[in-house]
């Protein structure tokens, strides 16, 4: 019991609250023998306390009621008439063309043989105005059967001298009987054709539009005009996989949503054979009504739409700088300490480390600093030329009409100061499929094969050139797992996919030049399984702004990264890859590259220690992931089911080379090393004397 | 505001923290577990049958809330009463700061981040409101509450906060807001004629306020009334939502059987429409098992009102009656249709820290209240 303590002698002689019985819910009548005096306040006290009482009651009785409301409805709902989900089985079979039909116009599918174009029989309603009389009276009642013509516009059609006006392009066969019974003189009817999309908005971009006489206006529909007249017979057929196109539409349009950006745009490409597997440019429109798009929906963003790479263009610096010989993985290390001052221009790093940093780091940690140092070792000639061979001065081979040329700087401009902003990917404007394209050269061994919106038939090997070695590849591949796995696309990751790939945030350049503070293009391109890469993707939000989710940034590693995420956990089960095991020490082996590979570490030195042992394990832990159990045959010439692609990406896991101690790693903060000049890692013995910016850049 | 006299809370200083454990109702903390495993349960399903990433910070928060919950309950109503009014300008406080500093999710200002967490403080708002319309009610006799220019400051101080949650713009909290004020005039007997009167204003104005309202909260009343007109759009919610109640028919399709929700056709499953996801997988008897113990939560509110002896408690547990009430109210019949969707949450049972932490303040005062049920303070003046 609890301790109850003597009356204080000035405490009020009222209830006592620890008179109360303790634990008791219900009121409890004054204990007999405890003396109660009642003084005015205190009447005027119990009279409120009962009036509110009674007012309590009511609203028990009120909450009841609602209560029961809502469980009457919640009954309702789910037992006495539950909503049924509405089927579409029906609607799709009504879009198979009818056999007696010959279109005028080939159908386009997707890989799969998924209707994505086709033409279809319609009749049109014809009319003469000269035999029209009572033009309104008429108008009126064709408005009975198709009442989403305006009255207005159908009479001033009506009212013309002519012989010959449509009034309706396509007419279901229920409305031609209603029109056919109005009975009324001067209207006919015509055979007639019609472009469906069947997919919506799916892949409005890539199919582009015909006009209503059946003319190709834009994207695939125009570029095969002719081969669609021609060859109607057989489908034409896209690379696309709608399904994938389907997830990625899904996942760009969610991460727009989620920060508030203006468009966005996504690609994924076969890595080996430079197939357009998705398209997305977002906002898009509905295929049936392009009258009713908007010209920012009509805009490609994956192929006319130009922007500042930003830090994705540090992969083609890092795989210059590895092609040249001009930077070493392994031993070559940049100054991060301090901004590079290059006339009005300063080079600093967003969140940067502040000391010198090792090749890998550059690239996990994204600095500026670093790649511009990188790019200083071969200099602004070889940069271009290499950015020419990665075809990034020039529009892309897409069969679309809508393929912008990059904007870069004329050859003769193409001076340092381009040639640092470029390598982290500023002072330069390509398209996303530019970006996507070198990237999986990178990627794939090292060929740069243009990239097709036509399907290759099952084992084709592309003509491709050649960008970098395949070794170089391989280090590239590693490297861009490290992004994923230690840097600034940890979000990317999808466990069991090895996902490797770099972010990149440019800020977004105003109609007068200068940037935009605030206005940010956040892009994500990678390629996924690192092991064997099978996908490039590219991911990219328009205008992101930060909210609670990114935890107040805008950037790459918050926006694109998650973005390309869902995207990969999506498509890849559709694309037939199965998923690895996380920690299968082989393909973590074949993967990895330490960030400071120069400076011997525990866990470093163990791996090379273990690596004997697990050699023949690790001579061959890169098969392409397996190839899942054969789908139904709705889809028999999924790419899944090919047989592995040849050619690029048997990857030998190279061992580690030794470790070798970098002269140029400061031992601690406090230490900072010699001044050294800019190309100190320059194993090329025929590298250029160094130049005026060398000296400027580390003043 | 030294209404209260300092010698009543310093004679009540001997009060034990053993014998106010005792006091605690542990059947009620017993029930708020009980729902807290409902939501755990749900959340379980909605991160594909994994604990992570939802249930296992749905329990944390719970946990944390619970800790906290107790701490409350041991602090005197009395104090509580003394610092009504200062929760109540640091709410208002709060919500200004959102209004100049908020972080902006899907359109509208709703966030402040405060060092890890984040708070939303209009649901924090809400309970500061029924403190401070409480403390003023505490002593008004029933002649005083009849009186126009004693009500004039309440009003005002219900207006407040209300437009500025209207403002961020959040039409759903604002209108519950309202309501939760209009709850405490009510029951501190404020006649019904003036009740009838606002009542009848705001059918009048009601029209007026549709042409200002932002074009998202006419979609979502338009598509109230006929949500078949947009099935891809504004009315995708509800159509799926609806979908997946039918489906879960008497029994429910089994625990993560639920297709709508785990084919991700039910949008926000593991937010607004985390009572639709047990309804599809628990079927009627989990979703009238869910309603009973959210209910019962609310008329432990009122039988705490009811027993309360001094008329601060009886209002602090019926304006937290009646938020709680609002929240599974609200939630419910949005997700079966009756009413607008309104982004409003089911606390306890749905992911979201902000709801669930602001529940649990409330439920701890509610305690408070309950512990010092009989405590002596103030009379109602003449």
């Amino acid at each position: 019991m609890p301790h109850v303590p003597p009356p204080s002698p000035d405490s009020p002689p009222l209830r006592h609250p620890r008179q109360a019985p303790v634990g008791h819910e219900e009121p409890a009548p004054p204990a007999p023998g405890v003396v109660v005096r009642v003084t005015q306040p205190d009447l005027a006290r119990r009279a409120q306390l009962e009036r509110s009482r009674g007012r309590l009651v009511i609203a028990a009785l009120g909450f009841g009621t609602l209560f029961l409301a809502v469980a009457a409805k919640a009954t309702w709902s789910t037992v006495v008439m539950p909503a049924e989900p509405k089927r579409l089985n029906a609607a799709v079979r009504a879009l198979q063309p009818p056999a007696q039909h010959a279109a005028s116009r080939a159908p386009i599918t997707d890989r799969n043989g998924e209707m994505l174009a086709i033409s279809l029989p319609v009749t049109a309603l014809i009319a003469n105005p000269r035999v029209i009389e009572n033009k309104e009276h008429v108008a009126d009642r064709i408005r009975t059967v198709l009442p989403q013509i305006e009255r207005d516009r159908l009479i001033e059609r009506l009212s013309g001298d002519r012989g010959f006006v449509y009034v309706a392009r396509a007419l279901t066969p229920r409305e031609q009987q209603g029109i056919i019974n109005l009975g009324i003189a001067g209207l006919d009817f015509e055979e007639a054709e019609r472009r469906y999309y069947p997919q919506g908005r799916a892949a409005v971009h890539v199919l582009g539009n015909v006009d209503v006489d059946g003319n190709g206006l834009s994207g695939i529909e125009r570029r095969f005009d002719e081969r669609l007249r021609t060859e109607r017979d057989t489908p034409l057929k896209l690379s696309i996989d709608v399904r994938v196109q389907l997830a990625l539409r899904d996942a760009v349009s969610q991460a727009i949503s989620d920060f508030s950006g203006i468009g966005g745009a996504g690609v994924v490409l076969d890595i080996n054979t430079a197939e357009v597997v998705a398209m997305v440019s977002l906002p898009d429109y509905d295929a049936g009504d392009i009258g009713g798009a908007t010209p920012d929906q009509r805009f490609n963003r994956a192929t006319v739409g130009v922007y500042e790479p930003g830090s994705t263009f540090k992969l083609f610096t890092a795989a210059a700088a590895l092609e040249y010989g001009t930077a070493n993985v392994n031993t070559s290390s940049f100054d991060a300490s301090r901004p590079i001052r290059y006339g009005r221009f300063t080079i600093s790093d967003y969140k940067g480390k502040n000391r010198w940093i090792t090749f890998p780091e550059m690239l996990a940690y994204s600095s500026n600093l670093g790649a511009a140092h990188m790019a200083a070792t071969f200099g602004p000639a070889r940069q271009r030329e290499f950015l020419k061979r990665a075809g990034m001065l020039a529009r892309t081979p897409i069969e679309l009409p809508e393929a912008a040329a990059p904007l870069v700087p004329p050859a003769n401009s193409w001076r340092d100061i381009n040639m640092f902003t470029i390598s982290f990917g500023h002072g330069i404007s390509v398209t996303p499929l530019h970006v996507v394209t070198g990237v999986s050269a990178i990627a794939n061994g090292g060929i740069l094969r243009a990239p097709t919106l036509l399907a290759q038939p099952p084992g084709t090997v592309r003509e491709g050139t050649r960008l970098i070695s395949e070794q170089n590849s391989e280090t590239m591949r590693r490297l861009m797992r490290l992004v994923v796995t230690d840097g600034s696309g940890k979000n990317a990751e999808v466990p069991g996919y090895f996902v490797g790939g770099k972010t990149g945030t440019a800020q977004k350049t105003g109609p007068r030049g200068g940037y935009i503070m605030n206005k940010r293009i956040a892009a994500f391109v990678g390629a996924f399984p690192m092991q064997a890469p099978r996908y490039a993707l590219y991911v990219m939000v328009d205008e992101p702004t930060p909210n609670a989710k990114s935890h107040g940034y805008a950037t790459a590693g918050w926006v694109a990264a998650p973005a390309a995420h869902t995207v990969i956990s999506r498509i890849a089960p559709i694309l037939g890859l199965v998923p690895e095991d996380p920690a299968n020490p082989a393909i973590v082996a074949a993967t990895e590259i330490p960030l400071q590979p120069g400076r011997p570490r525990a866990a470093t030195a163990s791996a090379r220690a273990a690596a004997p042992a697990v050699s023949p394990a690790a001579s061959r832990p890169a098969e392409p992931p397996r190839a899942s159990a054969p789908r139904p045959a709705a889809a028999p010439e999924a790419p899944a089911l090919r047989a592995p692609q040849p050619g690029p990406a048997p990857v030998q896991p190279r061992p580690l080379p030794r470790a070798v101690p970098m002269p140029n790693m400061p031992a601690s903060p406090g230490s900072l090393p010699p001044p050294v000049p800019l190309r100190m890692t320059s194993a090329d013995p025929s590298a250029p004397v160094p130049r005026r910016e060398a000296s400027l850049a580390t003043r | 505001m030294m209404v209260f006299e300092r010698r009543l809370l310093l004679r009540d200083r001997g009060t034990g923290v053993l014998e106010k454990l005792w006091l605690i109702p542990w059947s009620f903390v017993l029930l708020l577990c009980a729902v807290a495993a409902v939501g755990y349960v749900a959340l379980y399903s909605a991160g594909g049958g994994a604990p992570e990433p939802y249930a296992s910070r749905h329990a944390l928060r719970f946990g944390f809330g619970l800790v906290m919950m107790l701490s409350i309950a041991m602090i005197d109503i009395r104090l509580i009463a003394r610092l009504s009014w200062l929760g109540y300008l640091a709410g208002v406080g709060l919500l200004v700061l959102v209004a100049l500093h908020g972080q902006v999710g899907k359109g509208a200002q709703r966030w402040i981040e405060l060092g890890p967490i984040q708070l939303q403080p209009s649901e924090l708002m809400k309970i500061m409101l029924v403190l401070a319309l409480a403390h003023w009610f505490h002593r008004a006799s029933w002649e005083r509450a009849g009186n126009p220019l004693f009500l004039l400051p309440p009003i005002l101080a219900t207006l407040i906060p209300v437009g500025l949650i209207l403002k961020q713009p959040n039409l759903g909290t604002g209108l519950i807001t309202l309501m939760i004020g209009g709850a405490v005039f009510w029951a501190a007997g404020v006649r019904w004629w003036k009740f009838a009167i606002l009542i009848g204003a705001a059918a009048v104005i009601a029209p007026i306020a549709y042409e200002h309202l932002h074009d998202y909260q006419r979609a979502r009343i338009n598509t109230f009334l006929d949500p078949e007109s947009d099935p891809l759009g504004a009315g995708y919610n509800i159509i799926q939502s609806k979908i997946a109640l039918g489906s879960g028919g008497i029994w429910g399709k089994g625990f993560l059987q639920g297709t709508q929700g785990h084919l991700n056709f039910l949008p926000e499953k593991q937010t607004d429409f985390i009572f639709t996801m047990l309804a599809e997988e628990f079927g009627l008897v989990g979703a009238m098992t869910t309603l009973v113990l959210l209910s019962l939560v609310v008329f432990f509110a009122l039988a705490v009102a009811l027993r309360c002896r001094h008329q601060y408690g009886r209002l602090v547990a019926l304006g937290l009656g009646v938020n709680y009430f609002m929240y599974v109210f609200v939630n419910i019949a949005m997700v079966t249709g009756s009413i607008p969707v309104g982004g409003v949450p089911l606390p306890l049972i749905s992911h979201g820290g902000s709801a669930m932490l602001t529940s649990m303040l409330g439920f701890g005062l509610l305690m408070s209240v309950h512990v010092h049920r009989d405590a002596e303070f103030g009379a109602a003046r003449e």
